[in-house]
């Protein structure tokens, strides 16, 4: 009787588990200024201590880093970290390397299992847009001195606060994302005539000629809108975007406008030309192999740092030894094209620990506000400092004589919007390469754009 | 943390049964399981039938073979074959295009025409591999005498196979249909490696939309809800068998 008695118990208790559906409609916005405002004052004192000597402060504390230049290398940043622990003796930092595949899995399963890092570096879209959001984040505005913010480029600093002034990521470094062609394939096929090589820039008619005339000569697919995952989906966007003045969202980062006649325009060019395939078996990195192994001749996922990639050959060159020139993503006029940033800098979780948080806004000050640490911090990136100077010292030339890096730098007036903040980021970008793949698979293009902004604007509102 | 508190009571299963999503991850996946676990079983029994006649050294040089693949890392494998699809310079395309079969290279990963069919024929190779050694194993513990006694008594090749082996082999197809048939609900790896459920959703199984919902969408509760349906549907699944196979005893 009593085996019967519990066994109902259990059977109850599971299928009550089983009832237990949980929503994910509501938000609680509310924990962030509940659980970050106690920290600000604490975390104030300390930073104040830290920029006084700070090197009593002792802690273990966890950063994980999304693979940002060599901000990925365990060489290198073993090395950061010797330089910072010479300072200060007593923070112990274990460094844990992610990559964009696998990366939120990783930690958003850390999140849910209570287990989130002390410190993490990325890009507003995942500090401020999504965590930050989510009242994850300890808000860094006490470590933001007015010294920083004249110094940090406002654009840089806006993508980095919430609308309620918020502070979730101290900005290190940044670049402009951009394309590349292979130049010597282009010189074969006479494509180079469309080019602006010294500006790196081109017409959407050149464009599209360039295009036409590399297909003519090698009569494959020249490039490819890769949409099989969201790995490097800034590339079709900004393409997208800038072939006939579109937008992704509006001024205010409230909704998304990739529905407007400019972008279906875009899109639907891109599908009428025999040149580009939709290829929804490969994303950006897939992208970036075949460019640099010469079966595509045009890569939409690009920036510096695979400018300056040796992996396989001398930077600059394909596999093959072609040479690889990088270029801003073709706009109506050439010079009003729009290129997608790319900012990167570190968060810190709120883990309720405050002697953590202590130590990771000072591990934060050595790197993106020290005169000794940031310099190497920013060239471990591979990518641009996000000011001029840092507590006096000048960073405008940190990369010396580096011609590719001044070179590149020539794009830097062309960064655009940084609309990854908009609410909703996360449900969005994986809707932006379905709905990639649903152009790829035939469908008519306002249709599926149509569905994308719904979908994407049902997410903002949330 | 989040905002994974909140009771919604049946919202979540209510949902699921309208979700076109959840609805073709479902269908992909009862595809998968119709097509592959026949397939599994009687290929697997008919390379083990062949196999377990031969000399030692051989038998297991094919155990090895077809074994291969199961305990090779999915990732491994599936870079492999990632490579043999490739749109652009895939052995596939390669010999399909030089034996005049394909006017033009196949995007085979990335049409939904062909992306499912690819994920199965994958699924086939690296399944197989545990049926077939435990049919050898099974086929070489039938008592011998009874099917010598069976020829001497003019069975052919087939009625001795049916009526002798295949009764005293039944535990170990039960066995490995129950486990072929979890294995295949339970598709994961190769979708979240090979297609991430593309193109157009077209090889997204439940599992894998689980873990779309839960850690892409952060939609936890509704990932947890699939999960239980899945859950319901293996043990319902697997009754079925169990019942069939000890009604044939």
């Amino acid at each position: 009787m009593k085996k019967k008695v519990l066994a109902t118990l259990l059977v109850g208790a599971m299928a009550a588990s089983l009832l237990a559906g949980c929503g994910t409609t509501v938000e609680t916005t509310g924990s962030s200024d509940t659980t970050t405002a106690p920290e600000k004052t604490q975390t104030t004192e300390t930073a104040e201590a830290g920029e006084a000597g700070g090197s009593d402060v002792s802690a273990d504390i966890t950063l994980w880093t999304y693979p940002i230049g060599e901000w990925g290398n365990a060489e290198t940043v073993d090395s950061l970290i010797q330089d910072f622990n010479k300072e200060y003796p007593g923070i112990n930092v274990t460094v844990e390397y992610l990559d964009y595949t696998n990366g939120d899995d990783q930690v958003n399963t850390a999140i849910e299992g209570g287990q989130a890092p002390d410190l993490i570096m990325e890009g507003p879209e995942r500090l401020v847009a999504n965590w930050g959001a989510k009242g994850l984040m300890v808000d860094l505005s006490d470590i933001l001195d007015d010294t920083d913010k004249s110094e940090i480029y406002e654009s840089v600093l806006s993508a980095c606060v919430n609308k309620e002034g918020a502070t979730y990521e101290y900005p290190l470094c940044m670049t402009a994302h951009c394309m590349a062609i292979n130049k010597t394939v282009f010189e074969e096929a006479d494509a180079m005539q469309y080019v602006d090589a010294e500006n790196h820039t081109w017409t959407t008619d050149d464009f599209f000629k360039a295009m036409d005339a590399v297909y003519a000569h090698t009569g494959q697919t020249v490039g490819a809108v890769y949409c099989s995952g969201q790995g490097g989906d800034q590339g079709t966007r900004a393409l997208i975007n800038n072939l006939y003045g579109g937008t992704f969202t509006d001024a205010d980062h409230t909704k998304y406008t990739a529905d407007s006649a400019e972008n279906v325009k875009a899109i639907q060019a891109l599908v009428d030309s025999k040149a580009i395939g939709f290829d929804a078996s490969i994303a950006g990195g897939d992208e970036i192999n075949l460019f640099r192994q010469g079966v595509l001749n045009v890569a939409f996922c690009w920036n510096i740092a695979q400018q300056l990639n040796a992996d396989n050959n001398d930077a600059g060159l394909t596999n093959d030894g072609d040479e690889i020139l990088f270029m801003a993503f073709p706009s109506e006029k050439a010079t009003d094209t729009k290129l997608c940033g790319g900012i990167w800098g570190f968060g810190v979780f709120d883990n309720k620990d405050a002697n953590k948080i202590e130590a990771s806004k000072l591990f934060i000050k050595y790197m993106a506000d020290s005169a000794e640490g940031t310099p190497d911090a920013v060239l471990s990136s591979t990518y641009f400092p996000v000011r001029d100077t840092v507590e006096g010292k000048d960073l405008t030339g940190l990369y010396g004589d580096v011609q590719t890096m001044s070179e590149y730098s020539t794009l830097m007036q062309y960064l655009g919007d940084y609309y990854q903040v908009t609410p909703g980021w996360a449900e969005a970008r994986t809707a932006w390469w379905n709905m990639l793949q649903q152009v790829g698979s035939g469908a008519d293009v306002q249709t599926a754009v149509d569905e994308f902004v719904g979908t994407a604007n049902a997410a903002a509102a949330n | 943390m989040n905002s994974a508190d909140v009771f919604v009571g049946l919202a979540n299963y209510k949902e699921l049964f309208q979700d076109k999503v959840f609805l073709g991850a479902l269908k992909n996946t009862l595809i998968i399981v119709v097509v592959s676990v026949p397939i599994t079983c009687v290929f697997s029994l008919w390379v083990s039938s062949v196999i377990v006649d031969l000399k030692g050294w051989a038998t297991s040089l094919f155990r090895i073979v077809f074994y291969l693949p199961v305990v090779t890392g999915s990732v491994a494998v599936t870079v492999v074959w990632k490579w043999m699809f490739n749109n652009y310079y895939g052995i596939f395309n390669y010999l399909g295009t030089k034996t005049g079969i394909i006017d033009q290279n196949i995007n085979w990963l990335g049409d939904e025409r062909y992306a499912l069919a690819c994920i199965i024929l994958i699924l086939l190779t690296t399944s197989v591999g545990q049926p077939i050694v435990l049919y050898v194993s099974a086929l070489g513990n039938v008592d011998a005498s009874l099917v010598e006694a069976a020829n001497v008594d003019g069975a052919t090749s087939l009625q001795a196979f049916w009526k002798i082996k295949w009764p005293q082999i039944m535990p170990t197809t039960l066995y490995i249909v129950v486990i072929t048939t979890i294995n295949s609900f339970q598709c994961f790896a190769l979708i979240q490696l090979l297609t991430s459920g593309g193109p157009n959703h077209s090889t997204d199984t439940i599992m894998y939309y689980i873990y779309y919902s839960a850690f892409k969408l952060y939609r936890y509760g509704y990932g947890d809800a699939m999960g239980v349906v899945l859950a319901i549907m293996i043990a319902i699944l697997s009754a079925i068998q169990f019942k069939f196979g000890n009604s044939n005893d």
